[in-house]
């Protein structure tokens, strides 16, 4: 019979944390590209969804940089882990800084229009997000970075967090390369 | 005059092998990773105590840098066995060590047993418990051996600088160290945001002089 797994302790979380906020803040502008290309009132709920999930992509982010800070206390270093994993942390914060600024200014440019009482225009609907995109681009830069030392901490250095033991006992920890590296993630 | 031993004889010998070699497995089985920890614990008191007498020998030589940098890695010491007793209690036992009255020579020679000393630590004692505390999956003992494997490598680099420069260093005045309060890192220039070894903002580090 099909059992649930054993549920990881904190330091063991990042791996499986770590795939939400790059999935959430890389679809959050497809919703908000959708909206801007419909008519102000039709692209109202994707902007709306666009928001909502870049909300629940920017609080994942803190989860994420907390559980690396967990594991990466774990990490054996010397070498070249050093340097990339200090790239990862100073990228993870800069993210996490950067998405909190967008969220901000995407729950403003939703939300006023509303408290002012104004209608929506081709204006608010459809030229401010697009410009809001291209800042928001920059976001996407940093995440794929900060993704990018994380993988090469997984797949080059062999930095790997350890899935539950048999007695259900969990850690995460970060080894040498040469090192068997199953249950890899980045 | 060459003979042939008796197979009574020959049996005994292999009784005894055998025995031996059960002994021999018996004891060379590997500490447990609490074992381990009461061994690291003692041997962090023991640097402690150590290295404040060394920085005294160095104050009265005229060394006032390398009695910083003996007192800054006291205190990182002082933070692993802080640290590992936290694990000792953790799994149920009580931190126990046997301080031993420290050897203190002249702060050249000082410096190279302290070499010696966090080399070691370095490069097999610490490697050795973390490897055992993996197999163990005890991520509080993980923690706090991968800490001061760390910052033990620090101090290795810092006493190495310190004894190349030992000559220059005759006279000089105290000298300022930070030591991360949470992992004991120890560095001259606080050339970062985050500890590299545990990420506590380096506004939490510690002065010493
Ligand atoms: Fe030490
Ligand atoms: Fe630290």
């Amino acid at each position: 019979m099909m059992h649930l797994p054993p549920i990881p302790a904190w330091e063991s979380l990042h791996p499986l944390v770590i795939h939400f906020p790059i999935v959430l803040l890389l679809l959050s502008p497809l919703f908000l590209l959708i909206g801007a290309a419909l008519s102000p009132a039709k692209g109202l709920p994707y902007r709306y969804a666009g928001l909502l999930i870049l909300l629940l992509g920017t609080v994942s982010l803190f989860v994420a940089a907390a559980t690396g800070e967990a594991a990466g206390e774990l990490a054996e270093r010397g070498g070249g882990v050093d340097a990339v994993l200090t790239a990862h942390e100073n990228l993870a914060s800069e993210t996490r800084l950067l998405f909190v600024g967008l969220s901000v200014i995407l729950l403003g440019m939703i939300a006023l229009p509303r408290i002012l009482h104004r209608q929506e225009t081709r204006l608010s609907s459809t030229f401010m997000p697009l410009a809001y995109l291209v800042f928001y681009s920059v976001g996407i830069l940093y995440l794929v970075n900060t993704a990018h030392a994380g993988g090469r901490l997984v797949h080059e250095f062999g930095v790997h967090a350890e899935m539950p033991a048999s007695d259900g006992a969990t850690s995460a920890t970060a080894t040498e390369a040469q090192e068997p590296a199953e249950s890899r993630t980045d | 005059m060459n003979h042939a031993e008796s197979p009574i004889g020959n049996k005994i010998k292999m009784v005894l092998v055998a025995c031996t070699l059960i002994l021999f497995a018996a004891g060379a089985r590997a500490a447990t990773t609490l074992e381990n920890m009461q061994a690291a614990y003692n041997g962090e008191s023991n640097a402690h105590a150590r290295y404040l007498a060394f920085a005294g020998k160095a104050d009265s030589e005229g060394y006032g840098q390398v009695a910083s940098l003996f007192r800054a890695a006291a205190r990182a010491e002082e933070i692993h066995a802080g640290n590992h007793a936290a694990v000792i209690r953790k799994m149920g036992a009580t931190p126990a060590a046997k301080i031993e009255a420290p050897v203190v020579k002249s702060t050249r020679e000082n410096l190279e047993a302290a070499i010696k000393g966090e080399t070691y630590e370095r490069d097999h004692m610490y490697p050795d418990f973390l490897s055992q505390a993996r197999k163990d999956h005890n991520l509080a003992a993980i923690k706090s051996l991968n800490f001061a494997k760390t910052a033990e490598a620090e101090h290795a680099k810092l006493y190495s600088a310190a004894l190349t420069q030992l000559d220059h260093l005759k006279g000089s005045q105290a000298g300022t160290y930070f030591v991360c309060p949470k992992c004991g890192f120890t560095t001259q220039e606080l050339s970062f945001a985050k500890c590299p070894s545990c990420f506590t903002p380096k506004e939490k580090f510690e002065k010493i002089s």
